[in-house]
């Protein structure tokens, strides 16, 4: 199976290397796999998943993200890695000023797609995150796990091989989380994409294999 | 709104141009208007007198007998004649340009060394007195444009730190999912560019205003009588231009700053 994310003696650090936060961990997902790294707050566990996205740079050892390596990775390819990644927030990180539904499409705005192929993609995502009511309305209209969903929308919007999410649920209550798991057990079981979800607890019933990593003291490891 | 800073901005550069031309028109009306006087016994000519001096213009002769006739008023035609014969030949020298007093000491005794030069006048105290008058007023002017820049690169810096904060969070989550720059920053450029023909516009408008409607109507003469100096159509197009660069850059600047620098 392909490797989509590959770590060896990763290391991360703010402060130009000072301070350290996560320290020689190696590992890899593959293509299709459910990913939940779990861990005591401040571990890094945020940060890693940062360090998968380009937000932050590796310190040291090497980060292989879709075939790039995130410590060398131009600002182009960064940009163009980005735009195959669906990104799922805690604080949901919509735009405020823009409908509910030209959220969902912001994906496929930032690749050109047409308005017709946007239009049809939205009504379809807020059909299954159950807001297709939303459309019109801005994110400041809606709950916290209204909004989330419209997170998840836009995360799965453009079929990206890669979703990372993190703490997709830590803000809600029982039937938003529900949903929010449903779909990112969508998005791995049936279109395939490989899932990491940061998170404080891994949900009770959960209905398709799993791999669990926790991070602990800078280090990572694999619970079996 | 970028429309209030850049019009503060855009009317410090239409003030530039108009002061200009203003300026260049006063000096040479100043320059037309004033000549030195060269009193020689032998005949001059143009090319004679340009010869000692290239900062002069043209020669024009004066009319010895008018002068004559007005000094020997009621003696006889002979003792005229007679005056005329040992009066010698005047004349009015123009210069190239509005010269300072001490360039002007300088032609003077240019003129001077002209064989057959007897004086040269160049009314020094009342040149000097206008001259200086027209510098100082150039000068606050010039101060007065300074400052009126000044205050408009803060009002425009004002504004991008405004757009800024506005626009943070929005060109930061593009980012997040791959937006390029130009995409990012695509509704501040649109914003700024709609904001740069309004003002331009609105510059136009104001100072069509004063240029039909007030200057027609003011107590300062020059500008009455050279309404024309005050704005032309070449001058939209600078108005515009400047508009323009200055929302590139600014806007520019904006977007450049919001753009997420990896960690670590």
């Amino acid at each position: 199976m392909a490797s989509v994310i590959s770590a060896t003696n990763l290391s991360l650090a703010y402060d130009k290397g000072k301070n350290v936060i996560i320290e020689n961990a190696t590992f890899s997902v593959n293509q299709g796999e459910f990913v939940f790294i779990t861990g005591p707050s401040g571990s890094g566990k945020s940060t890693l998943l940062k360090s998968m996205y380009g937000q932050i740079k590796p310190n040291d050892g090497e980060l292989i993200v879709g075939g790039l390596n995130m410590k060398k990775i131009r600002k182009g390819q960064l940009l163009q890695l980005r735009r195959n990644i669906g990104i799922v927030f805690q604080d949901y990180k919509l735009i405020n000023e823009w409908t509910v539904e030209k959220n969902v499409v912001l994906p496929l705005i930032i690749t050109g797609y047409s308005l017709d192929v946007q239009r049809v993609q939205s009504e379809k995502l807020l059909s299954h995150v159950k807001l297709t009511d939303c459309a019109h309305k801005y994110p400041l209209e809606l709950s916290g796990g209204e909004q989330q969903r419209v997170g998840v929308a836009r995360a799965l919007s453009k079929n990206p091989f890669l979703i990372l999410a993190d703490e997709p649920t830590g803000n809600l209550d029982e039937f938003s989380s529900g949903v929010v798991w449903d779909l990112l057990e969508n998005a791995c079981d049936q279109l395939n994409a490989t899932v990491i979800v940061v998170t404080h607890k891994i949900p009770t019933i959960f209905n398709i294999p799993y791999r669990h990593f926790i991070i602990e003291n800078g280090g990572i490891h694999e619970v079996h | 709104m970028f429309i209030l800073p850049l019009m503060a901005m855009l009317i410090g550069v239409e003030f530039i141009l108009i002061f200009n031309r203003v300026t260049t028109s006063y000096e040479e009306k100043l320059k037309n208007d004033y000549a030195i006087l060269v009193i020689s016994k032998n005949e001059l000519t143009t090319p004679i007198v340009r010869s000692h001096s290239d900062k002069v213009d043209s020669v024009e002769s004066m009319n010895r007998e008018e002068i004559a006739k007005e000094v020997t008023a009621g003696i006889q035609d002979s003792g005229m004649m007679a005056f005329l014969k040992g009066l010698p030949y005047f004349y009015r020298v123009h210069l190239t340009k509005y010269m300072s007093l001490d360039e002007l000491k300088e032609v003077k005794n240019q003129l001077k060394s002209i064989d057959g030069v007897l004086n040269v006048e160049i009314f020094g105290e009342s040149y000097h007195s206008k001259h200086t008058m027209f510098r100082l007023v150039k000068m606050i002017l010039n101060i007065f444009i300074v400052m009126l820049f000044i205050v408009s690169i803060f009002l425009v810096i004002k504004q991008m730190e405004v757009w800024q904060l506005a626009h943070k969070d929005r060109m930061k989550i593009m980012e997040i999912f791959g937006a390029p720059m130009m995409l990012r920053s695509g509704i501040l450029f649109k914003i700024a560019f709609i904001d740069a023909i309004i003002a331009t516009f609105l510059n136009i408008v104001i100072f069509l205003y004063f240029k039909n409607s007030w200057a027609s109507r003011s107590d300062i003469d020059f500008i009455k009588n050279n309404q024309d100096l005050l704005i032309n159509i070449s001058d939209y197009f600078i108005m515009f231009f400047t508009a323009f660069i200055i929302v590139l850059v600014s806007v520019s600047f904006v977007a450049f700053k919001s753009s997420e620098v990896p960690e670590g």
